[in-house]
């Protein structure tokens, strides 16, 4: 019987659970001995510092960081959607325009694309001024389009076949069946990974900083920087920080929640 | 059964086991950084510390032409050639590090023992002075307003209302803050892309030192630098903040390369002609 074994299952599970805690409790440890608390409190938390940037980080920066990500995700949505019916034509000349645009803009670092963007095109068109917010709506749009493109793919891919062959055998033509069957469902599935792209597109705003801004302009993360400068103190950063999670942390909730309403499972039980 | 069973808990043990030894190899390794950092041990002679045996890095931000900046995939430039002569001074290679200028002009990069210097087209000021050390002038600057040719911009006054390209973290961002309060400042990056939206007519004019904007408008027909505003900045190369070893060195090369010649030479190669003064 047992008595050849040396630990039960649930002390060993005990005891490399306290490993595991042991473990942690020690890189706390050793992070906290060599940190310098001093110097993080005066360089992170500068109360005048902090209180300095408002009201102008939530009228300015957080606002533009709304604006701009709400710009390139619509845009992307909208390409999204087309790249994902594309990728499910019968035409085969789409299918690879597709699948190769995907793969291209979905390899590239969302920085090069944005000065590909804003300084690409008007070096290559000579003359012409850029509106910014159309230079950033189309960067971003284009980096966030590819994976919205995919995530929608495999949103109309899992929606039941046995929903599309009712609605044909009522006699609606694939075109409405598409529009008005599939896609309204396909949308139910994809909207939390959506979310997740929504996430991924408003850090990536950041970067529309490389295309130069007026302070009515600024971003978060400029925004940051620029205290930065001014006041030589890091606590700008945390700030800035913080006014992302402002933003992530209620789409994380958000998206959590659709998950539980309408993810894998709740399909079924609803149709 | 009982075998099946305790691989899987092996494998982790031996999971943890190395990751105990990873992360106390990281503290370990964070430990010896600081210690260089603060001036503890090193191989260079004449007692300067350096944050990397053998290599003088310096700090800089590419592209600065003629300053710094690439050519046939090396770095070179003015301020390279002089980092040089205090690097074979001290026996070791100069290593430079592209970074983002608003990093060198605020102390982070030096104080953080990522580089030993900074030679970036800096102009020393009482502000960045109380971050970090800087040696003796090197060069002298002014402020310089770069436009399209028949732009008819010649001062800041006319910017009224139009865009003015600044680059982040610069003296001529703080002059334009100061002395254009009416134009559009627009924060660039670098030079590079400053350059670049001027070029392109995304702004309409674009201010930084004469010696960049100089280098940048020879071999244009439609721009022109309009403008110079007589801020009588000077160039200083930064050091950590107490570390009188280096600068000393580098106060010392640079004395020696003045009244050597050699200062003129380069001044000649990377500005076509000799330093008037």
């Amino acid at each position: 019987m047992a008595t050849t074994r040396r630990l039960t299952r649930r002390q060993r599970a005990r005891l490399i659970r306290g490993a595991q805690y042991g473990i942690g409790a020690l890189v706390v440890l050793v992070l906290a001995l060599t940190a310098n608390w001093g110097r993080i409190r005066t360089a992170f938390f500068d109360v005048d510092v902090a209180r300095g940037m408002f009201p102008e980080v939530i009228t300015i920066a957080l606002k533009n960081t709304v604006i701009y990500t709400a710009l390139g995700f619509g845009f992307g949505l909208a390409l999204g959607l087309v790249l994902a019916l594309m990728r499910l034509s019968s035409v085969g000349v789409y299918r690879w325009l597709a699948r190769g645009y995907i793969e291209f803009f979905r390899g590239l670092p969302a920085l090069l694309v944005l000065i590909a963007v804003g300084y690409g095109i008007p070096t290559a068109f000579p003359g012409t001024i850029l509106n910014r917010n159309i230079a950033i709506m189309v960067a971003l749009g284009i980096v966030s389009s590819a994976y919205v493109g995919e995530v929608i793919r495999a949103g109309i891919q899992a929606v039941p076949r046995g929903q599309v062959e009712a609605a044909r055998s009522l006699g609606m033509s694939p075109t409405r069946t598409m529009i008005w069957i599939v896609i309204p469902q396909a949308f139910r599935i994809v909207l939390p990974p959506l979310t997740n792209d929504l996430i991924a597109l408003t850090k990536d705003s950041s970067l529309v900083l490389f295309l130069g801004a007026t302070q009515g302009q600024y971003e978060l993360t400029q925004f940051g920087r620029q205290e930065l400068n001014n006041a030589k103190s890091l606590t700008p950063v945390l700030i800035a920080g913080v006014c992302y999670l402002i933003i992530t942390i209620p789409l994380s909730g958000l998206s959590n929640r659709l998950e539980r309403r309408y993810g894998s499972g709740a399909m079924t039980r609803g149709a | 059964m009982i075998d099946r069973s305790r691989k899987p808990a092996a494998r982790l043990a031996r999971l943890v086991g190395l990751l105990a030894v990873a992360v106390l190899a990281a503290a370990g390794c964070g430990d010896d950084d600081a210690d260089t950092g603060s001036g503890g041990t090193s191989g260079a002679p004449a007692g300067v510390d350096l944050v990397k045996d053998g290599k003088l890095t310096n700090c800089t931000g590419l592209p600065y032409e003629p300053f710094e900046f690439e050519q046939g995939g090396k770095i070179v430039g003015f301020d390279v050639d002089l980092v040089d002569l205090v690097a074979k001074e001290l026996g070791v290679t100069q290593e430079v590090i592209d970074t983002p200028f608003d990093g060198i002009q605020s102390g982070a990069d030096l104080n953080s023992g990522k580089c030993d210097l900074a030679a970036a087209g800096m102009t020393i000021t009482d502000t960045r002075k109380q971050n970090f050390d800087f040696s003796d002038p090197y060069f002298d600057a002014t402020q310089a307003l770069v436009v399209k040719t028949g732009s008819g911009i010649s001062d800041l006054a006319q910017l009224k209302g139009k865009k003015l390209a600044v680059q982040n973290g610069t003296t001529g961002q703080e002059y334009a803050q100061q002395n254009a309060p009416d134009a559009e400042l627009v924060v660039f990056e670098d030079l590079g892309l400053l350059l670049t939206a001027v070029e392109t007519g995304q702004v309409d004019a674009g201010i930084n030192d004469n010696g960049v904007l100089y280098d940048w408008v020879k071999d244009k027909t439609d721009f022109e630098v309009s403008k110079e505003f007589n801020t009588g900045e000077q160039y200083g190369i930064g050091v950590r903040k107490g570390n009188t070893a280096l600068l000393d060195k580098i106060n010392s090369v640079l004395s020696t390369a003045k009244s050597s010649g050699e200062y003129d030479t380069i001044y000649e190669r990377w500005f076509g002609k000799k330093p008037s003064s």
